[in-house]
């Protein structure tokens, strides 16, 4: 059976299906990392010292690098579907790629700063402090491979579409972004709120 | 959308690209300054920290993410997100606050029965 609404707009909702959908998503995932946000607001304002003493110093020079690369990654993919919009598909191909790179960068860089924390012993069971940063960061690094398998998809295999329904493959690229510079957004809070404050 | 708007949307892509930037260099930059106005308002750097992630947020949403140029339906499904998650984010305000839970948290102590009259 045919998925309907997939290139043409859905007169009610004035939007093609999949990008109601995502966005019903997105709200879901807002409500998922808000209560994150807000079990680290209320172990924040409940301790004495924050962090407390004796922790982890989270590198800044890194997570700042990540930043910029995080950044980078959903001007990349939103130009991607630009390039698509402009008929131009060998641009897509490179900035999705690029997008790829950036996203696997990212990760290369956090693996670094898991490690080095692990390796002195500052596991998440150490403080309350390293508790909610590897259960926000580590969610969000599962969002980001997540992206990147959806991502990787497009780029290779799911590309075909490209040919027999130009159309749809750029929705799906447009909704795919959505979901990118979601997880972007999301890290543009962390970074301060970790890292910094 | 034609190909003339696509490119002009490129050129503001590129432009909240290099705003991005800027404000992630003056977030890890204002993290150093010391914003609090006295001992009794000691939150002068989360406020400004916060202001500014919340701008390049705006920033990413309303551009990347098309929302200056949306749909209603969208709009709405927000609209009802964002006043769940002010309330999720409220919880633990008024648990500080000591709204919830113990409702007679300013009242004195309450007498011990059998004691001193």
């Amino acid at each position: 059976m045919q998925i309907p609404y997939n290139e043409e707009l859905r007169p009610d909702t004035g939007l093609y299906n999949a990008k109601l959908g995502i966005w019903i998503f997105l709200a879901s995932e807002i409500m998922l990392f808000g209560g994150l946000f807000s079990a680290y607001i209320m172990l924040r304002v409940g301790a004495p010292v924050w962090p407390p003493l004796g922790t982890a110093q989270l590198n800044i020079p890194m997570a700042t690098f990540n930043t910029v690369v995080l950044i980078t990654s959903s001007v990349t993919m939103v130009m991607a579907w630009a390039s698509l919009k402009m008929n131009n598909f060998g641009k897509f191909k490179m900035y999705m790629g690029l997008t790829l790179l950036f996203s696997a960068m990212f990760l290369v860089v956090k693996y670094f700063e898991y490690s080095a924390k692990l390796s002195h012993g500052f596991t998440p069971a150490h403080d309350t402090f390293l508790a909610i940063y590897y259960t926000m960061t580590g969610l969000h690094v599962i969002h980001i491979i997540a992206g990147m398998i959806v991502n990787g998809y497009l780029w290779m295999p799911g590309s075909k579409m490209w040919k027999s329904n130009p159309e749809r493959f750029t929705n799906r690229i447009e909704v795919a972004g959505l979901y990118w510079h979601f997880v972007d957004l999301v890290w543009i809070f962390l970074f301060p709120s970790l890292y910094l404050l | 959308m034609s190909h003339d708007d696509i490119q002009h949307h490129v050129k503001t892509y590129i432009k909240v690209f290099i705003a991005l930037m800027f404000l992630t260099l003056l977030t890890v930059g204002a993290s150093y300054i010391d914003f609090d106005i006295s001992p009794q308002f000691r939150s002068g750097a989360i406020f400004v920290g916060l202001a500014i992630a919340s701008f390049k947020g705006y920033m990413v949403a309303s551009e990347f993410m098309h929302l200056n140029n949306e749909k209603k339906m969208i709009y709405w499904v927000l609209g009802l997100t964002v006043f769940f998650f002010i309330f999720c984010l409220s919880i633990p305000v008024l648990w500080e606050a000591n709204l919830m839970g113990d409702t007679n948290f300013e009242q004195s102590p309450p007498k011990i029965e059998g004691g001193h009259h």
